[in-house]
């Protein structure tokens, strides 16, 4: 299985996918910086398939992920998700449909424990204790982290944590993921189980976006490769069937 | 107006003793307009400034209620049977000390618009011992990671879906563990990198160091300096006076 079985039918974004993620025009720069992050950027985005956002350090892969989510808001441009400005949800309402791995794992771990880790989310949207146990226990077995359940999360290696992050982000099954350089610090195997792990979320109907530096990663999972290039979409692949990425 | 580090110290130094010795709301909140004052000055955008201090808002409506509640006299404002909740002089209290800290972090704020080197520099001029005046710059290098690790701690906790806003009151003091805790503690993890980091590129704290960067004091740093202190002591004297 990889991530081309999961894309949608037809061609860019499907015909008949609703569009879920739509940026029209973004442009951003950060406070203090003459130069704009990113401009002019127009992207949509429906909750199938795997698309990778590609493109060299420094072009705006990340910002334009955290103006995706609302972590910070565009200078011009509007973001819609699901049809209404994104301004009008709140981080959590966001964060409730998209699941957001960041780039740094230190910068999203904040419990006391790997276990509260993974369960934070469940607990916090009231579900059974029972359910939450279930479901911790088997992505601390999945990613292998069963040894380090009672451990504090700061304290494990750069490798685990981005694990933790992830199983963090999974347990809470949102409909579309965006992960930041997910497989940073991860052994073959290890990325191996995360690439399932993602194939299984595109089969269930969830959407990923991932930006990625791996080459393998890229090629194995994408069936969208977008590039940026100084803030701007160089290159847009579109789903363009079995074989269709970037050629 | 560019300042030298010793002089915006000094002036920090001033405006603190000032808020420590205050201590009546009417005084501390004009110490806070004039800090605030202060701050417009030196260019700094207040509302990052109150953006940057979102999250500890809690905090000081913590230490608010928690004066309110606790601080026995004056009259009763409100009371639950012969449980008394508010009276004047805990509400006067409480928002002295709101008032205090405000005016010590904003007073803090002035420190960052210097290069936390500047700082190192300028204190070894005045014969400060190195291992003091680099333990001066890192605390002051660190007030901006305090900030920024607060914020990402808050944004991954509304990313997992917590409204924070519509969390209740028994429940925010649980959250509130989760906010302080990583970031409490991964400044000390990161202050331990730091020494590990330094003393691998062979840094020790030798009395005799050399330095390419030389700091000049202005006429503005001299007039400043002799400046603050003397008017710190007269309204620290019309203070006491006003008191008397």
């Amino acid at each position: 299985m990889t991530g081309k079985d999961h894309m949608p039918d037809g061609d860019f974004l499907g015909k008949e996918e609703a569009v879920f993620l739509k940026l029209d025009q973004i442009s951003f720069s950060y406070s203090g910086k003459k130069s704009a992050v990113l401009s002019g950027v127009s992207l949509s985005f429906s909750r199938k398939g795997i698309t990778a956002i590609i493109g060299p350090n420094g072009c705006g892969k990340t910002t334009l992920t955290k103006l995706m989510v609302g972590i910070l808001s565009p200078i011009d441009g509007a973001i819609t998700l699901e049809g209404r400005s994104l301004q009008e949800y709140t981080l959590a309402q966001i964060g409730r449909r998209i699941g957001y791995v960041f780039q740094n794992p230190n910068h999203q771990l904040f419990c006391s424990t790997v276990a509260e880790e993974i369960g934070f989310g469940l607990t916090s949207r009231g579900e059974e204790p029972e359910a939450i146990r279930e479901r911790v226990d088997f992505f601390l077995d999945y990613f292998d982290l069963l040894s380090y359940r009672d451990q504090f999360p700061l304290h494990l290696s750069y490798g685990e944590k981005q694990r933790l992050a992830i199983a963090a982000v999974l347990a809470g099954a949102p409909g579309f993921l965006i992960l930041d350089e997910p497989t940073v610090g991860l052994d073959a195997y290890r990325k191996k189980l995360l690439l399932n792990q993602l194939y299984k979320v595109a089969a269930m109907g969830g959407g990923m976006v991932i930006v990625s530096h791996d080459r393998d990663l890229v090629e194995q999972a994408a069936g969208r490769i977008i590039t940026l290039e100084n803030g701007r979409v160089k290159q847009d692949s579109g789903w363009k069937g079995e074989n269709g990425h970037a050629s | 107006m560019r300042l030298d580090p010793r002089t915006k110290l000094i002036m920090v130094l001033c405006v603190t003793t000032l808020a420590v010795i205050y201590n009546t709301a009417e005084a501390l909140l004009l110490l806070l307009a004039a800090t605030i004052g202060l701050l417009l000055l030196f260019g700094i955008d207040l509302k990052q400034v109150i953006i940057g201090l979102k999250p500890y808002f809690f905090l000081l409506l913590v230490l608010f209620w928690a004066q309110c509640i606790f601080t026995p006299g004056g009259e009763v404002l409100l009371a639950i049977g012969p449980v008394r909740l508010l009276g004047t002089r805990g509400l006067l209290l409480g928002t002295s000390v709101v008032l205090r800290l405000l005016v010590v972090i904003a007073a803090a704020v002035i420190l960052t618009t210097s290069n936390s080197r500047d700082f190192i520099t300028g204190l070894v001029q005045w014969k400060v011992p190195y291992e003091i005046a680099f333990m001066v710059s890192v605390t002051i290098s660190f007030l901006p990671v305090f900030r920024d690790e607060l914020v990402n701690v808050v944004t991954a906790v509304q990313l997992r879906g917590v409204e924070l806003k519509q969390v209740p009151w028994g429940k925010k003091i649980y959250l509130f563990r989760h906010l302080f805790f990583p970031v409490v503690y991964g400044a000390i993890l990161k202050a331990q990198q730091l020494s590990v980091a330094m003393e691998a590129r062979g840094f020790r704290a030798y009395p005799r160091r050399t330095y390419l960067r030389q700091l000049y004091l202005t006429r503005w740093d001299y007039g400043l300096m002799l400046a603050c202190p003397g008017l710190t002591l007269l309204m620290i004297g019309l203070y006491k006076a006003n008191l008397g």
